[in-house]
């Protein structure tokens, strides 16, 4: 091989070793860039989301809109009867709050002394059988819990109206709405807690043992408020549920066109089962106003998360 | 510790097991109540039937009707069953839900010439191969009599109303069928599990790539800065929007993207990618756990190898992080099967025999809502679907377990082994 052969062979290997390079890197940039991409089309999601309910949602009070709603009538009315043009959403906005905020009321004391029993209390084989057994109330999908909850639910509600004298629509009522709502958002609450508790540092534990706490105590005074950050996300978390379950709460809440409910035994109406009702109609104000509806159930949302965050700083600064 | 302290003690233990038990109650009280209701309706039959019954009306005018001999009946058939011996055809007299008498054909000889027939209703379905068959429910069978004339029996005629005069007509005085008009029974799930299907597969098609590649990105190449952790909030959010506004957003948003493929109205096409947009977070978070679990030695060692952050992916991360997707992908089958309040307002109520992509069409899950939503909630049919979906449910979410386990167990394996590594590097 003479000099110029070998100086050209190895030209020629540069040359194309220099162009895979280049070919790897517009690879690796175009690869680069389809995954920024997707990042930001999963993160902008939720603004398109509020954008857009929001938009169809406002369109109803516009007074380009063909029959246009009141804006101050829809947010203090307290009648919703979509056949007569009547949309009032205040009444169904309180039921919303009342039904979920008894919900709350009664899942969240027992899941957190469920999550305090999975974690510290029960023996490794029954807190693997609980854990199974939250696992699997938080797989069933909500069109079960609703048939239960029409089924089983309501014979029970009805069972206890006779008690009191009362008779229901065949048990479609408030109390219904919150035991079964109550159900849907137990294991939510108790899986956090789990979490929470769990990360409790075991020097608290410790140090309070060590103080002559016994261990019950030691578990309820000092894992559960070392817990607590966690456990209100928990409940954020399940009354953000409670106000948005749909389908299985319009099978048992009757909707109601007049409210609030005061009593338990009477129809409800919330906003996910307004929602929901009348789904034969595609345009109109029927149709829009579902979008109103919908940027109300939001703002609620929104707001609950803030005061909660809020009533826990507060706790957590008064320690 | 004074006598007090223990009671109270006790006593606060005792609410802990106290809640924890009713708990588990509930749960059982789901499953009893459910099974109970629905175990007795579910069959295969239910699984394979259309839902909406159709009536149909068959002709033979193409059979040479002297080919066909006698029939024997088989030992199988039921005591109330009335055998024709001249067509090899069996029919079981019975009441139905709504109270009407109804005709079941139970048998027919896999010879019989009943079974050539056509379809000879007007429709797109004209002249479409369509016999008599089992399970059929017969209304009125036409056929010429021994003098030639053309006569007609069954339930809607004037002779022939039960199964025994049926038979007995159709044996004695028929020289051969002219046509038959009956109806298929209906209120089966093959549309609905179809859907289900079709749903399961477009959604997974655009949610995947999309979630995967999202978590991809925030793991391995995002910078840590402010948009970073924007991102991250934004999914974050997303996961705690109820289904029910995503249904809405489904309604105006990709509604429009459906519209650029042609589709006018609900569809399943919808339906998929509002499911994609709830299932993004959770693709995320799974495929990113994964993510955290794959070792930062293999990022290492295939990048001072020399390949590049995409070949590194390609190669090392995503087949390291298999198993975190492989349960990702479950977890959202389960989510899809069990989704109901976004599918109600991008698919539509109505129960489709044959669905499409392009058509509107009801998941397994707002099947249920359809039969429980009407003048007469069925309990029954509600019950046994939803013994489907919390066996594939459970199965799903048994199997993620599993992998999650597996997973978790490997990396403690590693562990122990590097430990062991050491020691006895050390030694």
């Amino acid at each position: 091989m003479t000099t110029e052969q070998q100086n050209k062979s190895k030209t020629l290997i540069r040359e194309r070793s220099a162009k895979r390079r280049s070919l790897y890197k517009s690879v690796d940039r175009t690869m680069q860039f389809i995954f920024r991409l997707c990042g930001l089309i999963a993160a902008l999601m939720i603004i398109l989301i509020v954008f857009f309910v929001a938009a169809r949602g406002i369109q109803v009070f516009l007074p380009g809109y063909e029959n246009p709603v009141s804006l101050g009538e829809f947010l203090t009315g307290m009648r919703w009867r979509s056949d007569q043009g009547v949309y009032g959403v205040l009444f169904i906005v309180i039921n919303t709050i009342i039904t979920a905020f008894f919900a709350g009321l009664i899942a969240f004391p027992l899941s957190v002394l469920s999550a305090l029993m999975i974690v510290k209390i029960a023996p490794k084989r029954l807190s693997n059988a609980l854990t199974t057994v939250v696992e699997l109330l938080a797989a069933i999908p909500s069109v079960v819990y609703g048939v239960f909850a029409s089924g089983a639910i309501t014979d029970i509600v009805e069972k206890i109206a006779g008690w009191f004298n009362y008779t229901t629509f065949g048990g479609n009522s408030m109390l219904a709405v919150i035991l079964l709502l109550a159900i849907m958002i137990y294991p939510t609450i108790t899986s956090m807690a789990v979490v929470a508790i769990r990360a409790v540092p075991e020097s608290h534990e410790l140090g309070s043992l060590a103080l002559g706490a016994s261990r019950t105590q030691t578990n309820f005074k000092v894992v559960l408020s070392s817990a607590k950050s966690g456990i209100f996300a928990g409940l954020i978390l399940g009354l953000g549920r409670a106000f948005g379950e749909a389908t299985a709460v319009s099978m048992v809440a009757g909707n109601a066109f007049v409210g609030p409910t005061w009593n338990p035994f009477d129809l409800t109406r919330t906003l996910t089962t307004t929602m929901l009702s009348g789904l034969h109609e595609t345009v109109g104000v029927d149709y829009d106003v579902r979008f109103s509806v919908g940027i109300v159930l939001m703002i609620i949302i929104l707001i609950t998360n803030l005061a909660i965050n809020a009533l826990r700083k507060k706790m957590e600064s008064g320690d | 510790m004074n006598r007090i302290r223990i009671i109270k003690d006790r006593i606060a233990e005792g609410f802990t097991w106290l809640s924890s038990g009713i708990s588990a109650l509930v749960l059982i009280a789901i499953f009893v109540f459910i099974f109970k209701r629905g175990w007795s309706t579910l069959n295969w039959d239910l699984l394979k039937n259309n839902y909406n019954s159709e009536n149909l009306m068959a002709g033979y005018d193409h059979i040479d009707w002297d080919e066909h001999g006698a029939f024997t009946a088989p030992d199988t058939l039921p005591e109330d069953a009335f055998f024709s011996e001249k067509y090899g055809v069996a029919f079981v007299d019975s009441i139905n839900a709504a109270k009407e008498s109804q005709m079941e054909v139970v048998f027919l000889d896999p010879e019989s010439p009943l079974q050539d027939g056509k379809i000879t209703t007007a429709g797109p379905r004209q002249g479409e191969k369509f016999g008599m068959e089992e399970g059929l429910f017969l209304k009125k069978i036409s056929y010429i009599n021994l003098e030639g004339e053309k006569k007609s029996a069954g339930l809607t005629a004037t002779q022939g109303k039960t199964s025994e005069e049926l038979v007995s007509v159709l044996d004695n005085d028929s020289q051969e069928v002219v046509d038959f008009y009956a109806q298929t029974e209906g209120g089966g799930l093959k549309g609905s599990i179809i859907t289900t299907l079709l749903l399961i597969g477009l959604t997974l098609i655009i949610a995947l790539p999309i979630g995967v590649f999202a978590a991809i990105y925030l793991h391995e190449l995002a910078p840590k800065n402010k948009l970073t952790a924007w991102i991250r909030s934004s999914i974050e959010l997303l996961s705690g929007v109820p289904s029910v506004i995503f249904g809405l957003m489904g309604m105006t948003m990709l509604f429009q993207v459906t519209r650029l493929m042609g589709i006018t109205g609900q569809s399943t096409m919808l339906g998929a990618l509002t499911l994609a947009v709830i299932l993004l977070p959770v693709i995320i978070r799974q495929t990113e756990e994964a993510l955290i679990n794959v070792p930062d030695g293999y990022r290492m060692a295939s990048l001072s190898m020399g390949a590049t952050q995409f070949q590194t992916i390609y190669k090392i991360i995503i087949p390291n992080a298999m198993p975190g997707i492989l349960s990702a992908t479950l977890l959202s089958i389960s989510r899809i099967i069990g989704e109901s309040a976004a599918l109600i307002f991008t698919m539509g109520t109505a129960i489709m025999d044959n669905p499409a992509w392009n058509s509107r069409g009801t998941s397994l899950a707002v099947h249920i809502w359809t039969v429980m939503s009407g003048e007469q909630p069925n309990f029954e049919l509600a019950s046994a679907i939803s013994i489907v979906i919390l066996i594939i449910v459970l199965i799903l979410n048994v199997s993620v377990k599993y992998i999650t386990y597996r997973m978790t167990r490997d990396k403690d394996d590693q562990k122990k082994n590097n430990k062991k590594a050491k020691a006895t590097a050390e030694t």
